[in-house]
C-alpha cells in the first residue's frame, strides 16, 4: 500500500457555540430513529475520513466495520479508519468531546458542511449505550500514534477523557481511527448504508474502500486511479453574499487600520479603485478605523455592496469539482459500462456563491435498466451522495423535463446512469434532510448543459454502435446464404472433391466481408452456423 | 423405358448451357469478384408491345441480382438452388413437374444471428415464389422450362380430325369418345401426322368444349375444337401457335364477354406480361376474337348511342367502324333480360386496366361507377392493343351498359343455335375483331 507523503496544513479550530442545543439539533442531523442513526453516524465518519485524505492530497484508503456489539441488544459498533492527516493530539478531546468544536468554519467547499455530524453521532452513542469513544490518531510528522478514550459531559459541554495513551510509530502511519458504539437498526438500514457505501465508492475511484457488515460480507472497492481531484482552496467571502452578520464579526476581530484596508484584504474582488466607490457609496470615509463604525453605517456598506453591479465573479477556487477523470474512473470502476463520458463545466454563480456542475454518463455493461420515464440518477452535493427525495432535486426536473431522451438515441428503460455532482461553497440544500438540491434558474441551466453536452457524446456513440448493427445484420442476410449457394454450385460443377467447396467459401465469405467492412472471422462465425436442413 | 432422341437432345443442350453459366460465377466468385447474376428484367415496364409483330415482348432492361444485395440475396440463393435442382434432374434422366422442383428444393436453413440467436428460414415457402425462379432461370439461360423437361400440370384439351405421333404413338384425335387428348406439357414434340381440317376454335369454358364436341361440332363443320380450360397454359398456347404456323388453319378464339375472356384472347394472340419472354414461340398473331361481342349481344345501335363518345377519342375514323356492319343483335330484347350478368365493379376495374383510365372516363356515364374509378384508376395507362377503334367501341357497349355474358348464355339459346348459327355465321361474314 502506497502512502502518499502528505504535509498536514494547519487547521484553525475554534469553540463557537454550547453543546445542549444537540436536543433540537439531532432530528435535523438525522438521529430521529435508530435505522437513520446507524446510517447517518456511518456517513458523518465516512465524510471526515474522506475529507482528512483526499481533500489534502492523499489517496485514501478507508475502512468501515460496522459489528454487533452486544448479544441482546441493538447495539452496533462502527469503526472508520482512514490514513489521512491525522489530528494533533491536543484538539482530539475537543474536536471529539464538544459540540460545534470544527475545522470547517471556513468558507471552502467540504463534505460535511458544519463538521457537527460526527459529535452528534458520538453524543447519540453515548445516550443509547453508555458507551464511549475511542479514537487512535497520528499525523505525518508525529512520531507516536495516540490513543484517547472519551465521553461528552453534556451539560458542560466539555470532554471527558477516560483513558490516554501513546506509543511509538514502527511504520510509517498517519490517519485517524474512530469507533463507536449505538443502539442502530442494521436490518433496516442495511439497504441504505450499502446505497451510500456504493455512491460514494462511485466518485472515489482513487479510494480504496473496504465495508465490512454485521452480516459477515466484504465490499471492497479497489482504487483505479491514482489522480485526486484538485483540493479546494480557502477564500474569502465574495461581497454578493455579504450580510449584516457577517460584516458585524469582520469588524469585530478585524486589525485594520482604514474600513477601506479591511474591505480590500477580508473580500475577493474588492481592490483599491472598487473599495474606493463602495466607501464613497456608503458615505464612509475611508480612512476610518473598523472598530469605530456603527452598525447603521455598516448596513450603508452592505447596501452598497449589494447593489454594486461591477464585481467580478466570484473565483471558484473554493470548489473542488471530481473532475472528468475521476468521474469516468468512477462509473467504469462499478458498472463496467460500454460508454462513459463526463463533463466538468466552468464555474458559474448563483447569488454571489460560486458552482460547478459536473456530469457523467455511463450506457451499457453492467449498468442497470432505468426506469421508463428518466434515466437512473446519482446526485452528489460537494462529493456527497445524495440518497433520498430524488423527486424534488433539481437534476430530476432536468432529466424529466429539460431532456428529450430519444433525440440522444436513448429509448428509456435503458441500461443508462447520468450523475450530477454539484459542488458550491453554498449548495442550496431543499429542506433539512439535505438530500435534495433547490430548483436555482442557474443551477438547472447549468446541469443542463452538462447533460446535453455529455448527451451529444453519447448520441454519437449510439448512432455509430446502431450503424453497426445494421451493418452486422446485413452480414447475417447474406452470409447465411452462402453455404447454400456453394453446395448449388458444387453440385452443377459436379467434381464432388470437397476442395471446390472449401474454396468457394473461403472466397465468399473474403468477398461478403470485404464490402460490408466486417472482419472475416465474424462472417465465418455466421456462416459456420449455417445448417441446410432436407 | 426408350428415351426419345429430341429428349436426349434437349437434356444435353440444356445441362451445356446450365453448366457453362454458372462456371462463369463460379469463376467470379474464384476472382474475388462479386457473385451477380445478370438477366433481363421480368417487369411489366420491361415489357414492350411490339406494334410491328403484335407481340409482347421482354425489353432490353437487365436486372443484376447479387449475393451481396440485402433485397437480392435470398432470390440469388434460390436461383442457384434451383438451377443445381433442375441440374440434377436433367443429369439422372427425370421428368420433373414445376411442382416436384419446389419439394425438391424446399427445406431449412438454420443459422445463428451476431447475437447467437438461432433462426430457422425456409428455401421457399410457397410454390408461387419456386415458379417465379424457374421462370428466373430460362431468362437467365435463354432455355426454356420445356427444353430442360421441366413438365407442369396441362389442362388444354383437343379433338379433331387431327392424327398425331407423340413419343411412339400414333393418336388420331378423331377418334376420343367423348373424351379428348390432353395437350402434353412439351407440345414440341408432338409431330403431325395428317390433318383434315379447315379451321381451329378455341373455347374459353371447358364446358361449352364439351357441348360443342357432344354435338359433333367438329365433324360438322371440320374445325379442330380445342379448349384452354380458362387462362391458357404454355403447352396449349404452344400447340395452337403450332397448328397456326405449320398447318396454316385460321384460329378463331371464343371467351366470354367480360374484361377477362378478352385478356384470355390477349393472351393467346400476343403474349402475357410474366412470360413476354416467350411470346415469340408462343403467341399465335393471327388468331382472331370471334366473341362473345358486345355487339352480337346489344347490336350496333348501342355503339351509335355511344358515337359522340368515341369520336371524341378517335375523331372521324370511328365511323368507317360503325358503318361497316350496322348488324343486328343476337340476343332479342327478352333473352338479354334473361342472360346478361351485372358486371362486377371489381370487372369495371379490369376493363379500365385494358383501355386506360383516359378512355374508359370518357365512356362511362354512370356518375357513381365514374367516381369509383377515378379514386381507383386515376392514371391507369392501359395496354397499347387494346386501346385500338375495334376494341374500345367494343368495351364503350360494356361501359354504357356495364354488363356482361357468358358463352353458356349463348349455348342456353339452344345448342344448335350456337353450333349451327351464331359460330358459323360469324365465321362466315368475317365479323371478328383481329
Amino acid at each position: 500500500m502506497g502512502v502518499m507523503s502528505a504535509v498536514a496544513p494547519t487547521e484553525r479550530y475554534r469553540a463557537i457555540s454550547p453543546a445542549e442545543f444537540f436536543y433540537k439539533y439531532r432530528e435535523i442531523a438525522g438521529f430521529s430513529n435508530p435505522a437513520r442513526a446507524l446510517y447517518q453516524a456511518v456517513r458523518e465518519f465516512v465524510e471526515n475520513a474522506l475529507d482528512a485524505t483526499d481533500s489534502h492530497g492523499i489517496l485514501p484508503n478507508i475502512k468501515i466495520i460496522i459489528e454487533k456489539a452486544d448479544e441482546n441488544r441493538e447495539f452496533y459498533r462502527v469503526t472508520v479508519e482512514d490514513n489521512g492527516i491525522g489530528l494533533p493530539p491536543h484538539v482530539v478531546p475537543e474536536a471529539f468531546g464538544r459540540v460545534l468544536f470544527s475545522s470547517k468554519y471556513i468558507l471552502r467547499q467540504t463534505r460535511g458542511m458544519f463538521g457537527l455530524g460526527a459529535k452528534v453521532a458520538i453524543l447519540y452513542g453515548q445516550m443509547t449505550t453508555g458507551r464511549p469513544v475511542e479514537v487512535i490518531t497520528s499525523q505525518p510528522n508525529l512520531r507516536r500514534i495516540y490513543y484517547f478514550k472519551l465521553r461528552i459531559d453534556i451539560n458542560k459541554n466539555e470532554p471527558i477523557i477516560i483513558e490516554r495513551g501513546s506509543w511509538r510509530k514502527n511504520r510509517d502511519w498517519h490517519g485517524t481511527i474512530v469507533s463507536m458504539t449505538l443502539e442502530g437498526d442494521w436490518s433496516r438500514a442495511k439497504q441504505r448504508i450499502k446505497d451510500y457505501i456504493l455512491r460514494t465508492a462511485v466518485v472515489t475511484p482513487y479510494a480504496n474502500i473496504v465495508f465490512m457488515t454485521p452480516d459477515g460480507e466484504i465490499y471492497y472497492y479497489e482504487r483505479v486511479i491514482d489522480k485526486l481531484p484538485r483540493p479546494p482552496k480557502e477564500v474569502k467571502p465574495h461581497p454578493y453574499g455579504v450580510d449584516l452578520e457577517l460584516m458585524k464579526r469582520i469588524r469585530d476581530r478585524s486589525s485594520f487600520s482604514t474600513v477601506k484596508e479591511m474591505l480590500m484584504k477580508s473580500f475577493q474582488g474588492i481592490g483599491n479603485i472598487t473599495a474606493s466607490s463602495l466607501l464613497e457609496i456608503a458615505g464612509i470615509n475611508p480612512d476610518l478605523s473598523p472598530k469605530s463604525l456603527s452598525d447603521k453605517q455598516l448596513l450603508e456598506l452592505v447596501n452598497a455592496m449589494k447593489n454594486y453591479k461591477r464585481f467580478r465573479a466570484p473565483t471558484s477556487e473554493a470548489l473542488s469539482p471530481l473532475g472528468e477523470e475521476v468521474i469516468k474512473a468512477g462509473l467504469k470502476r462499478i458498472y463496467e459500462p460500454e460508454f462513459v463520458e463526463a463533463v466538468t463545466r466552468k464555474p458559474s454563480a448563483y447569488q454571489g456563491h460560486p458552482f460547478i456542475v459536473e456530469v457523467g454518463i455511463a450506457f451499457g455493461g453492467k449498468v442497470p435498466l432505468s426506469s421508463d420515464k428518466y434515466p437512473t440518477l446519482l446526485r452528489y452535493a460537494n462529493k456527497i451522495p445524495l440518497l433520498y427525495d430524488e423527486g424534488s432535486d433539481v437534476s430530476t426536473a432536468v432529466v424529466k423535463e429539460d431532456i428529450s431522451w430519444d433525440q440522444y438515441l436513448v429509448r428509456l428503460p435503458a441500461p443508462i446512469i447520468v450523475l450530477v455532482h454539484l459542488c458550491s461553497t453554498k449548495v442550496p440544500f431543499k429542506g433539512v434532510g439535505k438530500e435534495s438540491i433547490a430548483d436555482v434558474k442557474e443551477i438547472r441551466n447549468e446541469i443542463k448543459l452538462a447533460i446535453q453536452e455529455v448527451a451529444r457524446r453519447l448520441r454519437v456513440y449510439l448512432s455509430r454502435k446502431l450503424k453497426e448493427e445494421e451493418k452486422k445484420k446485413k452480414v447475417v442476410s447474406l452470409a447465411k446464404y452462402v453455404p447454400e449457394v456453394v453446395r448449388a454450385l458444387t453440385i452443377i460443377l459436379g467434381d464432388g472433391q470437397g476442395e471446390e467447396a472449401k474454396l468457394l467459401e473461403e472466397k465468399l465469405v473474403e468477398i461478403v466481408s470485404l464490402r460490408t467492412g466486417l472482419p472475416r472471422d465474424e462472417v465465418y462465425k455466421v456462416v459456420k452456423s449455417v445448417e441446410i436442413g432436407v | 423405358m426408350a428415351i426419345s432422341s429430341v429428349d436426349k437432345y434437349a437434356r444435353q443442350r440444356s445441362l451445356e448451357i446450365l453448366r457453362k453459366k454458372f462456371a462463369s460465377i463460379a469463376k467470379r466468385i474464384l476472382e474475388g469478384k462479386k457473385p451477380v447474376l445478370i438477366m433481363p428484367k421480368r417487369v411489366l415496364s420491361n415489357t414492350i408491345y411490339d406494334m410491328k409483330k403484335k407481340l409482347l415482348l421482354l425489353g432490353p432492361e437487365m436486372k443484376r441480382r447479387s449475393l451481396l444485395d440485402v433485397n437480392e440475396a435470398r432470390k440469388f440463393m434460390q436461383t442457384l438452388l434451383m438451377a443445381s435442382i433442375i441440374y440434377e434432374a436433367l443429369v439422372n434422366d427425370e421428368y420433373p413437374t414445376i411442382r416436384d422442383l419446389y419439394y425438391r428444393g424446399k427445406h431449412t436453413i438454420s443459422y445463428r444471428d451476431i447475437s447467437g440467436k438461432l433462426h430457422h428460414e425456409n428455401t421457399w415457402d410457397e410454390q408461387r415464389e419456386s415458379d417465379a425462379v424457374i421462370r428466373d432461370i430460362e431468362v437467365f439461360l435463354g432455355v426454356l422450362r420445356e427444353e430442360m423437361l421441366i413438365l407442369s400440370k396441362e389442362k388444354g384439351k383437343v379433338v379433331g380430325n387431327l392424327i398425331i405421333k407423340s413419343g411412339d404413338d400414333v393418336i388420331d384425335l378423331s377418334k376420343m369418345g367423348h373424351g379428348a387428348y390432353a395437350i402434353e406439357p412439351t407440345p414440341d414434340l408432338i409431330e403431325f401426322k395428317d390433318i383434315d381440317a379447315e379451321f381451329v376454335l378455341v373455347v374459353e369454358k371447358d364446358a361449352v368444349f364439351q357441348q360443342l364436341h357432344r354435338y359433333g361440332f367438329w365433324k360438322k363443320y371440320k374445325a379442330i375444337l380445342i379448349t384452354s380450360a380458362g387462362q391458357p397454359d404454355r403447352a396449349t398456347r404452344r400447340f395452337v401457335r403450332r397448328l397456326s404456323e405449320e398447318l396454316k388453319l385460321p384460329i378463331y378464339i371464343l371467351t366470354d364477354a367480360d374484361p377477362y375472356g378478352w385478356y384470355i384472347y390477349s393472351v393467346f394472340k400476343i403474349g402475357s406480361i410474366t412470360l413476354s419472354y416467350e411470346s415469340e414461340r408462343l403467341a399465335t398473331s393471327n388468331a382472331k376474337f370471334i366473341g362473345v361481342s358486345m355487339t352480337d349481344i346489344f347490336g350496333e345501335e348501342e355503339v351509335a348511342k355511344n358515337i359522340n363518345k368515341l369520336a371524341s377519342i378517335f375523331g372521324k375514323e370511328i365511323k368507317k367502324i360503325i358503318s361497316k356492319h350496322g348488324k343486328k343483335a343476337y340476343l332479342s330484347e327478352k333473352e338479354r333480360r334473361n342472360y346478361i350478368i351485372k358486371a362486377k365493379k371489381k370487372d369495371v376495374e379490369r376493363a379500365v386496366e385494358l383501355v386506360g383510365y383516359d378512355v374508359a372516363d370518357k365512356l362511362i356515364s354512370n356518375p357513381e361507377i365514374k367516381k369509383y374509378i377515378r379514386q381507383k384508376k386515376l392514371g391507369v395507362s392501359g395496354y397499347p392493343w387494346f386501346r385500338t377503334p375495334e376494341w374500345i367501341k367494343e368495351i364503350s357497349i360494356f361501359f354504357s351498359k356495364l354488363a356482361k355474358l357468358e358463352i353458356e348464355a349463348m349455348a342456353s339459346k339452344g345448342l344448335k343455335f350456337l353450333a349451327d348459327t351464331y359460330i358459323p355465321a360469324k365465321i362466315e361474314t368475317g365479323d371478328w375483331i383481329d
